[in-house]
């Protein structure tokens, strides 16, 4: 035993978007249990059976089954994989009844730290495994924030300063009874509650329409005018990737467009035409534009092969490559301000202008390409698709799904101290519920503790004898 | 001079948390003494003459519980009893007791001195003898040296205590006590970080001044409650009525317009006062737009016609107090027989201290109560009882009492002031007790008994009652379990159910319409200081929370394997990658010793904790090999 959670996880295994191949790995000591849920072969230590996947006699999908007893397996524990055919809505599916039997989706980088925990990875791997959890989180969060266009994160936010609130009266209630301070009655909790399990339903509803999407990472094209952005969104979505949806910007600046690059969904920002007036309406589209750009996971710079060749003499007088980035972006798009380099990546474009021999030579890490010939395409659908996975597991998608729970789960607490209201149970219990699900809902915004519960109450209640 | 005996234990200090310790070692058979100032002033209630109240009582409960002073002393002075909270459930359902202070100090005394193992004695203590890093005794005022394994240090607020009146200010414990000025300065040189804290009390007013007719009264509670499980109505002395008054504008005009003269507003005062006691200047100030606030005056005692009027603590010169008290209802003629002052005290940084709170620096040495930055007498008393305890465990080489979180608000309080500190005199809420449907008054003795026996603390009187409280839980948990109500049947119309088939009396208690009291008048049962009518109380509190207690215990599981995963103290926390900046200085700031205690930090996340727990395991690892 360890001293972790031993509960059941699951998770898609392999890469996101449509691939031959999507594996669901579950671990905890119940994966036996419950992927026997699904299938109807009895499962045989370390052996591959071909079953369909079924849930409440429908066909999910068909493939192979593996169970590795722990603790022979990946993370020592119990581990079940089910290989099917991929594809995200197949895969969210079969996600979604593993969770109806008890399974709960894995955090991001969790089937590692199990196995770390369990002593399956030596200790040199040990921080390397923070550093994955932690890049993991942070890409997770942002993708499962910026893909509701920040609505989402500021929603939870709201609807966490509700709970607060609420919660704020109705311990000051209990702690406080002989003030004389107006406490929220009996009635108003329950308004309250209503109000906030109509919030949290908006939310699970966008939320979940957000998830059908399944969109993957942004990416945003910014250049300065006339250096190809256009062109390049062309040659992409009308070569081998198909337009999914065509989405018109959140103003009309703004082009959205989601495509499918080797089976992985990507959405593309185009940020064309920012400069071009000056009105009322322009400047909220820039500010749209530079929300968007600190929300894309990737900000594509494009620049021509011109200013490579006007840009040489910087480069070659050993000028930070980074600052360059950072110098050559804020020249494109100057009101968009100041982007970490980290997130830009350099698309030179017109190469087919340029003479041969600088083509040859290549002197930026960069990626080259004429929309103009088609040259270079199969280099940035590479890259695309590096970006796109980035070698992580938890995509918009599962994280998406996590935040998804959690505020099923926040809704569930809240509607049974609703419950708990209407049959006037103890006020203590409504309490319990409302705790509980403040909890829960700090699984995505960091938890609150007791005290700063106190220092609220203090500052909106004058007690005190 | 040396005292010709050697003690176990050293108690220094006779107010709440002194005689907690106290007692308690000696029940323990320590052989224990306790220096006081002042024997007189043994179980002063230097506050509002009140025990209990919300959070509170559930720590009288758990002192109690270990065969503690403090429930039975209320019982035997309480001239006031009222149920908080009787209507929002078990858990945080409340007991308090407005106390006769004569009386109170009186059968404090009376507990102590038919205490065996235990001697009083009357000196002032100047200094610590300390050898190497271990406390070994201490030195009096007239140069008396007492010697034991353990001392435990309560000094109230009276460690460089410096008491305030307007601008006026002198040194001073307590208003009428010299301060432990010699003490404090020997204890500054110690190794541990010291704070200031400061509180306040209200001028006491002369009740043959005050205008009764014009005030609101309020009664005690019939039913009257008792404070101790052992307690009885018939202990009670005579009882009486608590009253109430408002401020008003006038009032707020006066404290408004003297403002300056007040010596918390004038920038006198450093130490730090407790957001949930605020001084009536802190209350104009800060809820200016509220028209008045509530006064509720408390009587002194049954002899004295003096009154404790809460809610009026100030700093102000002792002319606006006059003038401000009188401009309310009912105190038109008042005479105020005390002023009311604000004092300042040390405090020592409890992140200093053990769970056993015994120092981290000095082996031996404990503190417990206001010395710790804490207030109230329940908090002290329970600190002390805790010390107590620990110190005669010292003394006698056993395994010392750590009560955790889930098991005790003890614990709860101990456990945030060694971990989180304090900025503020600490009080207890229930609202801090995560586990709080768990943590009840009634149940306190379940949960801790088991282990005030093992550890002998709890004497023959309460071991019986204890035993004869769980006889009858079980009885009546088997009782009720196989005794049937059909459809139809007297006892199902008496009660008020429709019935389609016979169900037992346990699973009728899960209906939230069916109460205890109701299967009690039932069954014939109308005295409600029997077992049998306690026991059915329990027994619908455990039936109609079974879900709520299940998921805790769930969720207790989980922290306890959080809490076995220790993180190495020489993790270094500002240096974690994949950390915010804001949480590497919380953490470091924090220097959780577990998950658990990191789990409870603001702002903490699932991610964040994963990434700690890999880097704790990793370091233990290192540290290993």
């Amino acid at each position: 035993m360890t001293a972790t959670d031993t509960d059941l996880i699951c998770a898609i295994a392999t890469p996101p978007g449509e691939g031959g191949i999507g594996v669901i790995r579950l671990s905890g000591p119940s994966a036996k249990r419950v992927a026997q849920s699904l299938i109807s072969v009895e499962m045989k230590p370390r052996r591959a059976h071909y079953c369909q996947f079924t849930a409440e006699e429908e066909v999910l999908d068909d493939g192979l089954v593996l169970w590795f007893p722990a603790p022979h397996s990946f993370t020592g524990e119990d581990v079940v994989e089910l290989q099917g055919h991929g594809g995200p809505v197949v895969q969210n599916e079969i996600i979604q009844v593993l969770c109806r039997h008890g399974a709960r989706l894995a955090r991001p980088g969790e089937f590692s730290e199990r196995a770390f925990l369990n002593g399956k990875i030596d200790l040199v791997q040990a921080e390397a495994i923070a550093d994955l959890i932690s890049a993991k989180s942070r890409a997770a969060a942002k993708a499962a924030m910026s893909s509701f266009q920040g609505v989402f994160s500021a929603q939870v936010t709201a609807l966490e300063d509700q709970l607060l609130g609420l919660r704020v009266a109705i311990e000051a209630a209990i702690d406080f009874p002989d003030e004389d301070i107006e406490i929220l009655e009996q009635a108003r909790v329950g308004d309250t509650l209503d109000v906030l399990i109509t919030s949290t339903s908006a939310l699970l509803v966008q939320a979940e329409q957000g998830r059908k999407l399944a969109q993957g990472i942004t990416v945003a094209l910014v250049g300065k005018p006339n250096v190809g952005k256009s062109s390049i969104l062309n040659m992409l979505a009308g070569e081998d990737a198909a337009i999914v949806t065509d989405v018109p910007g959140t103003t009309r600046d703004l082009l959205k467009v989601d495509i499918s690059v080797d089976g992985m969904p990507l959405q593309l920002v185009d940020t064309a035409g920012l400069r071009e007036t000056q009105d009322t309406v322009e400047m909220i589209g820039v500010q749209r534009a530079r929300e968007q750009m600190q929300r894309a996971d990737h900000v594509i710079l494009v620049v021509t092969a011109a200013d490579v060749v006007a840009n040489e003499a910087g480069f070659l007088a050993n000028e930070d490559f980074e600052a360059l980035l950072q110098r050559l972006a804020l020249e494109a798009v100057p009101e968009l301000g100041e982007v970490s380099a980290v997130n830009i990546h350099l698309l030179v474009n017109k190469v087919d202008l340029i003479d041969s021999k600088l083509r040859g030579s290549h002197p930026w890490p960069a990626t080259y390409v004429s929309a103009k010939t088609g040259e270079g395409l199969a280099a940035l659908t590479k890259k695309l698709v590096q970006l796109g996975s980035g070698g992580i597991e938890d995509t918009v998608f599962t994280a998406r799904l996590r935040h998804v729970h959690a505020l099923e789960k926040t809704r569930e607490l809240l509607v049974q101290a609703k419950r708990g209201i209407s049959s006037g149970i103890g006020a203590e219990l409504v309490a319990e519920d409302c705790r509980m699900a403040h909890q829960v809902l700090g699984q995505i915004v960091g938890t609150v503790s007791p005290d700063d519960l106190l220092g609220e109450i203090f500052s909106s209640f004058c007690i005190g004898k | 001079m040396d005292f010709p005996e050697r003690f176990d234990v050293i108690v220094i200090g006779g107010g709440h948390a002194g005689t907690e310790a106290a007692a308690a070692a000696a029940r323990m058979g320590a052989k224990t003494l306790l220096l006081t100032q002042n024997i007189e002033t043994i179980g002063q209630m230097s506050c509002n003459p009140a025990i209990g109240g919300i959070g509170k009582s559930h720590l009288v409960a758990e002192i109690d519980a270990m065969d503690g002073i403090m429930g039975r002393a209320t019982d035997l002075a309480g001239i006031h009893f009222r149920v908080l909270n009787a209507s929002k459930g078990p858990a945080v359902r409340a007991t308090r007791a407005q106390a006769d202070r004569a009386l109170y100090k009186n059968a404090v005394r009376d507990i102590l001195e038919h205490q065996p193992n235990l001697s009083l004695f009357q000196q002032s203590v100047v200094d610590l003898h300390v050898e190497g890093d271990t406390v070994v005794g201490c030195k009096t005022e007239m140069g008396l040296n007492f010697y034991a394994t353990s001392v435990v240090l309560t000094t109230g607020t009276f460690l460089g205590g410096k008491i305030h009146i307007g601008h006026d200010q002198h040194a001073g414990g307590r208003a009428g006590d010299a301060p432990a000025n010699a003490l404090a300065e020997r204890l500054r040189a110690l190794p541990f970080r010291v704070g200031r804290l400061k509180t306040g009390t209200p001028p006491r007013i002369d009740g043959r001044s005050v205008n009764f007719n014009e005030l609101e009264f309020q009664p005690g509670d019939d039913p009257r409650p008792v404070m101790s499980q052992l307690g009885r109505r018939d202990m009670h002395p005579r009882q009486v009525h608590c009253h109430i008054t408002y401020t008003n504008e006038a009032t707020h005009q006066l404290i408004r317009d003297n403002l300056s003269l007040s010596a918390m507003y004038s920038g006198n005062i450093e130490g730090v006062g407790p957001r949930y006691c605020p001084s009536i200047e802190d209350k104009v100030v800060r809820f200016a737009d509220k028209p008045s606030h509530q006064i509720f005056i408390e009587p002194e005692g049954l002899n004295t016609t003096e009154l404790y009027p809460n809610g009026i603590s100030t700093s102000l010169p002792f002319s606006v107090q006059l003038q401000f008290v009188r401009s309310m209802v009912g105190f038109e003629q008042a005479h105020i027989s005390r002023p009311g002052y604000a004092i300042e005290y040390d405090y020592f940084d409890p992140r200093d201290l053990q769970h056993t709170l015994e120092t981290k620096a000095l082996q031996g040495l404990f503190f417990a109560g206001q010395i710790n930055g804490t207030t109230g007498y329940e908090e002290a008393g329970a600190q002390g009882l805790l010390a107590g305890i620990n110190a005669a465990c010292k003394a006698k080489g056993v395994t010392p009492w750590e009560p955790r979180r889930d098991e005790a608000y003890i614990g709860v309080m101990i456990d945030d002031l060694i971990h989180l500190g304090t900025t503020e005199p600490y009080r207890m809420f229930t609202s801090r007790a995560e586990f709080r449907l768990r943590l009840r008054q009634d149940n306190a003795d379940q949960r801790l008994m088991p282990k005030g026996l093992a550890l002998g603390v709890i004497g023959a009187e309460r071991q019986a009652h204890y035993s004869a409280k769980m006889r009858a839980l079980e009885t009546t948990s088997k009782e009720m379990g196989a005794t049937q109500i059909f459809p139809d049947s007297d006892m199902a119309k008496t009660l008020g159910l429709s019935l389609r088939r016979e169900v037992t009396v346990k699973e009728c208690l899960k209906r939230p319409e069916i109460t205890a009291a109701d299967i009690a008048s039932v069954l014939g049962i109308s005295n409600d200081e029997d077992m049998a009518y306690k026991a059915l109380a329990q027994l619908e509190i455990e039936t109609k929370y079974a879900g709520y207690i299940k998921r805790q215990e769930d969720e207790i599981e989980k922290i306890r394997r959080h809490e076995s995963m220790q993180i190495p103290g020489s993790l270094d926390f500002l240096n974690i990658d994949g950390l915010s900046n804001e949480l590497r200085q919380k953490l470091d700031h924090h220097r959780p010793d577990s998950l658990a205690r990191a789990a409870r930090i603001p702002g903490m996340t699932p991610a964040a904790l994963s990434i700690l727990l890999v880097h704790a395991k990793a370091k233990n690892a290192a540290v290993a090999s």
